[in-house]
């Protein structure tokens, strides 16, 4: 019996939407099924207060793959990057170092600092790119199983083997670092200035539970330095209106292949017949039919939610069981009738329309992540700060601001309590540490979102808040992400595929999981109806 | 002096010895030269209070290869090697307490107490971990290839251990690629769900490292050590006579096959002519030419002092100089006038004492302990790491007298204030007191101490930094790229 579709998408996240998009331009008649009454997952724009539209969970864009901006014509769909200009770092005993993509004035600005980093900032860099050059092609490749004698992934790990050995030796030696080290040992070698290197070692840490000194989070430093903008490595940007609104042109796109989306269809469970998908059944008891089924959530809810332990492997299961999450990150939104004032930079300069990051030095950060290693959120957080509303006046009322802050630590466990009871204290520590930087902030704050990893598991279904479906750490990544011998976006159930973050290459917004989905899904003839 | 194939070799600890050994039998002339009076490095037994004898900083036999011990024929020299039943006691403050033997049965017994679910899991993990240290000992007696041009041999041995990795079977590779970047807390607590367990387990990854055990890649240090000491929990055979009378053996063994060695020989320089090496020059200014040096000091001894920066490449420079080796262990020997009565034996010991003993009942003990660390301060509440060798070699003590022997974590090379010489009284205090907690009666069986911090162990041994491995056993400082 014919389906009415090939293939359905659980969430209407912007995986679940390249996913689908792809499908559809190959052919296939897809549905798309997102709970919320909003598409984007975390990837979305709303109007928490009158006038203020915030992007609510995630905030920057510069991962999204090049490819599928292209393939998806994106930009005839709406989607515009407005550049985020540099990284302002404030201290507390009145400096600052504020680093901006012009670069001789970053390296006047570190020059202050120190003349030998500026020196090492040039060839860090170029270290860097080069690093970024090679792990690339892995983002837009199927992750080869190293445990099977199947010609096409030995010929996948020949040609990873080959491109390795075809690097500088410098490179090798860095690459293995990369792969290795912690951020803060990395980046100690090259450079002496700490608030530098606190601030660097920041992107080494978002969305993981481990500190700067944590082996392993040299690689997230490079996987967020993978940024890339009209071609330029390590831009960074806003999405005119918002980060919903990328999600909102994948959508367009998708829609114009001919796929139908549906919100506020929430999915209850996954139908299994004989080891393989056949379809949905919605909360609201609606049963749809469907030759394939491509889940952008997470390992937690596809395979322990949606479905029954028995309908898969016990291994399988106990693997998803032991897959990482671990959230530990807040958000916390404020709508403001004013700038914030910085005491070492007062007035409202540029240093305004970039990021700005709360971590001066190195063992700042370090203390903060040891408040979260035993179940409290950090007292004095790592916090990046964006105000949208300069750069996309679009977002909130005249002469008002959105001001967002990425807030880590905060872990999902907490030791004592729960969030419920701790997310004004929460939301308190922020404001008071961004208090000591720029104290006008709290006569400035009209509106205040604190989201706490238990509220963007209840928003968004991001298990344990986790905003990348799961840790970015060394074990989780590549060919053991989610669960080593299942990296390759199949399940155990035929006809169920993967295609969110919980895949390779992970979160943030990239669309790649989507994408390398689909591609394997169409491989399998998969989705063609019968 | 010049002899054409004179091979000097830079330091009498256990690496030069067996390196002298080694050459002297393949026709080599060896001249072994050591600083201080007595060979064997980190591996020396002395005598810290009349009468009373402590292997000074390596206290058990660890990752010795039984291969090497074989081919020298060590014991024929005198070399013995106690081996206890008992491989680690854990006490718990609560009176309770976990035994490994070498037995697992007997230690699924006194896990079971904890939990029965543990005791259960703990015949599997045993055997599970069996197979794949087997499989990584290969790569502990594997020259590492060169990752910049590997020879067609580095590629045959590679392929080999390829073949071998295959060997495991699929279930077992992914747990091998899956555990190795894991924290060693998450390993054990996939396993276990005794903390006590759980702490005994993770012990062992961080032994004389900087990292806790929620640090990443810790699990790959436990599975290489288990590798190399055949066993996860590690080894407590301890020599007879400690560690000295291992090394005595071995140079003893050097000595018969040719090898000279020399004390109180202080090597002050490398020389070197045109990019080669010409041989040594002592710190009394005595020259010694020779075809090759070997150096059995740690890395940035060897090029950063005994070598003239300028025969060094800058990028290999920048290299060793960025090599980390601050050590965050200190060594503590105490002299004790009675045998310890811990509280979780009740009087009883019946030889439970004579393995290795840890105390860090919590992983988060442990990883709090370190955490002081991090910010240039020893922890208040050290986890640490005890044999007390006397008890089954009473040579080392007067009569009914004992040395204790005791690893403490973490004591960092670089204190954020002061200096070690003002802060050894405390650690040491630190130590009694966290112990006193299991050994009530402790301070008044103390007769004297010994406290070694990084700071002695670099000054006394050369040790550069204070690390006890010659540099930290991390992910991106082993196999290949160790050192360099």
């Amino acid at each position: 019996m014919a389906s009415r579709y090939d293939v359905i998408v659980i969430g209407g996240g912007h995986n679940g939407l390249v996913n689908a998009a792809y499908l559809a331009r190959a052919g296939r008649k897809v549905l798309v099924l997102e709970k919320r009454y909003v598409l984007g997952g975390a990837a979305v724009t709303e109007e928490i207060f009158p006038g203020f539209q915030f992007s609510v969970c995630s905030y920057v864009v510069s991962l999204l793959r090049p490819e599928i901006i292209r393939d998806l014509d994106l930009p005839r769909h709406g989607l515009e990057i407005l550049p985020l200009d540099g990284t302002f770092t404030p201290m507390l005993e009145g400096q600052y170092l504020w680093r901006v993509n012009d670069h001789a004035k970053t390296r006047r600005a570190i020059a202050q600092h120190s003349r030998v980093d500026a020196e090492a900032y040039d060839e860090f860099g170029k270290a860097m790119l080069a690093m970024c050059h090679f792990v690339k092609p892995l983002l837009a490749m199927v992750p080869p199983d190293p445990t099977s004698l199947d010609p096409r992934d030995l010929k996948k790990l020949l040609f990873l083997g080959k491109r390795f050995q075809s690097l500088p030796a410098e490179d090798k030696y860095n690459l293995v670092q990369l792969m290795t080290m912690s951020a803060a040992d990395f980046l100690d070698q090259w450079f002496e200035t700490d608030v530098l290197k606190a601030t660097m070692s920041a992107s080494g840490i978002i969305g993981t539970f481990l500190g700067v000194r944590s082996p392993g989070t040299a690689y997230v430093l490079l996987h967020h330095y993978m940024g890339e903008i009209d071609g330029a490595f390590r831009a960074w940007g806003f999405s005119r209106g918002g980060t919903g609104a990328i999600s909102n042109a994948i959508a367009s796109a998708a829609r114009e292949a001919g796929v139908e989306i549906r919100t506020q269809a929430p999915v209850a469970k996954i139908l299994v017949k004989e080891g393989r998908a056949t379809g949905v059944v919605l909360e609201s008891g609606e049963e749809i039919k469907a030759g394939s089924v491509s889940s952008s959530v997470d390992p937690n809810l596809t395979f322990l939610k949606l479905m029954e332990p028995s309908e898969l492997p016990g291994e399988f299961v106990e693997e998803v069981r032991r897959y990482k999450y671990r959230g530990s990150s807040g958000k916390v939104n404020l709508a403001l009738d004013a700038l914030p004032n910085f005491t070492c930079l007062p007035g409202p300069g540029a240093h305004l329309r970039g990021a700005m990051s709360i971590s001066p030095s190195l063992e700042y950060m370090e203390r903060a992540y040891d408040d979260a290693k035993y179940g409290d959120f950090s007292r004095r957080p790592y916090i990046d700060i964006v105000i949208p509303s300069l750069t996309d006046p679009s977002v909130a009322p005249p002469g008002k601001h959105v001001l967002s802050c990425f807030v880590q630590y905060a872990p999902y466990k907490l030791r004592e309590g729960n969030w419920d009871q701790k997310r004004e204290a929460f939301g308190d520590a922020v404001i008071d540490t961004l208090a000591q930087y720029a104290p006008n902030i709290k006569e400035i704050i009209i509106g205040r979102q604190v989201l706490t990893p238990l509220d963007i598991e209840r928003l968004v279904g991001l298990t344990e808040g986790n905003i990348f479906q799961g840790e970015l750490s060394l074990e989780q990544l590549f060919f053991l992400r989610p669960v080593a011998g299942w990296a390759r976006y199949r399940t155990p159930v035929r006809n169920l595929y993967m295609c969110g973050s919980a895949t390779h290459p992970g979160g943030g917004i990239m669309g790649a999981p989507g994408r390398l989905a689909a591609v394997e899904m169409l491989k399998d003839g998969s989705g063609k109806s019968n | 002096m010049a002899k054409k194939d004179n091979v000097v070799i830079v330091g009498a600890g256990l690496n030069g010895l067996v390196t002298a050994y080694y050459l002297a039998r393949a026709g080599f002339k060896p001249i072994v030269l050591e600083r201080r009076p007595i060979v064997g490095g980190v591996a020396v037994t002395e005598e810290f209070h009349p009468g009373f004898r402590a292997s000074t900083i390596a206290h058990t036999a660890g990752p010795l290869l039984p291969v090497i011990a074989r081919e020298m024929k060590l014991e024929q020299f005198g070399f013995q090697l106690i081996e206890p039943d008992v491989r680690i006691f854990a006490p718990a403050p609560d009176g309770r307490s976990i035994v490994l033997y070498n037995d697992p049965a007997k230690s699924a017994q006194s896990i079971a107490k904890f939990s029965t679910r543990d005791a259960g899991k703990f015949l599997e993990f045993e055997s599970v971990l069996g197979r794949i240290t087997q499989f990584l000992s290969q790569l502990i007696t594997l020259t590492p290839p060169d990752i910049e041009n590997p020879s067609s041999a580095d590629l045959f041995r590679l392929f080999k251990v390829g073949r071998n990795f295959r060997g495991l079977g699929k279930k077992d590779m992914q747990r091998l690629l899956r555990w190795g970047p894991m924290a060693v807390a998450d390993f054990a607590a996939e396993w276990f769900e005794s903390e006590l367990l759980r702490a005994m387990i993770s012990s062992r990854a961080i032994f004389g490292t900087a990292t806790g055990p929620w640090s990443p890649g810790t699990t790959a240090v436990l599975l290489l050590r288990a590798a190399a000491e055949s066993h996860y929990a590690g080894v407590a055979s301890i020599p007879r006579g400690g560690m000295g009378g291992l090394t005595q053996a071995m140079a003893a063994v050097a000595q018969k096959a040719g090898a000279q060695i020399r004390t109180r020989a202080e090597v002050a320089q490398i020389t070197v002519k045109g990019g080669a090496v010409t041989g040594v020059v002592l710190a009394g200014g005595e020259e010694i030419s020779a075809r090759a040096v070997i150096s059995n000091a740690d890395p940035k001894r060897t090029f950063l002092k005994l070598l003239d920066p300028v025969t060094l490449e800058p990028s290999f420079l920048a290299k060793v100089q960025h090599y980390r080796s601050t050590g965050a262990v200190a060594k503590i020997n105490l002299a004790l006038s009675g045998p310890p009565q811990f509280k979780a034996l009740q009087g009883a010991s019946n030889g439970t004492l004579s393995g290795r003993i840890h105390i860090g009942p919590e992983i988060d003990y442990i990883e709090r302990a370190f955490d002081a660390s991090k910010y240039g301060e020893f922890s208040r509440r050290p986890s640490l790491e005890i044999t007390i060798p006397s008890l089954a070699d009473p040579s080392l003590a007067p009569a009914g007298q004992h040395v204790m022997s005791i690893f403490a974590h973490y004591a960092p090379y670089h204190l954020k204030s002061g200096d070690w010489d003002s802060h050894r009284e405390a650690l040491s205090d630190a130590v009694v007191e966290t112990l006193e907690e299991y050994v009530p009666d402790l301070a008044s069986l103390l007769l004297d101490g010994e406290v070694l911090t990084p700071k002695d162990l670099e000054t006394n041994y050369g040790l550069t930094g204070g690390h006890i491995f010659h540099g930290e056993p991390a992910l991106d400082q082993l196999f290949t790229m160790r050192p360099l």
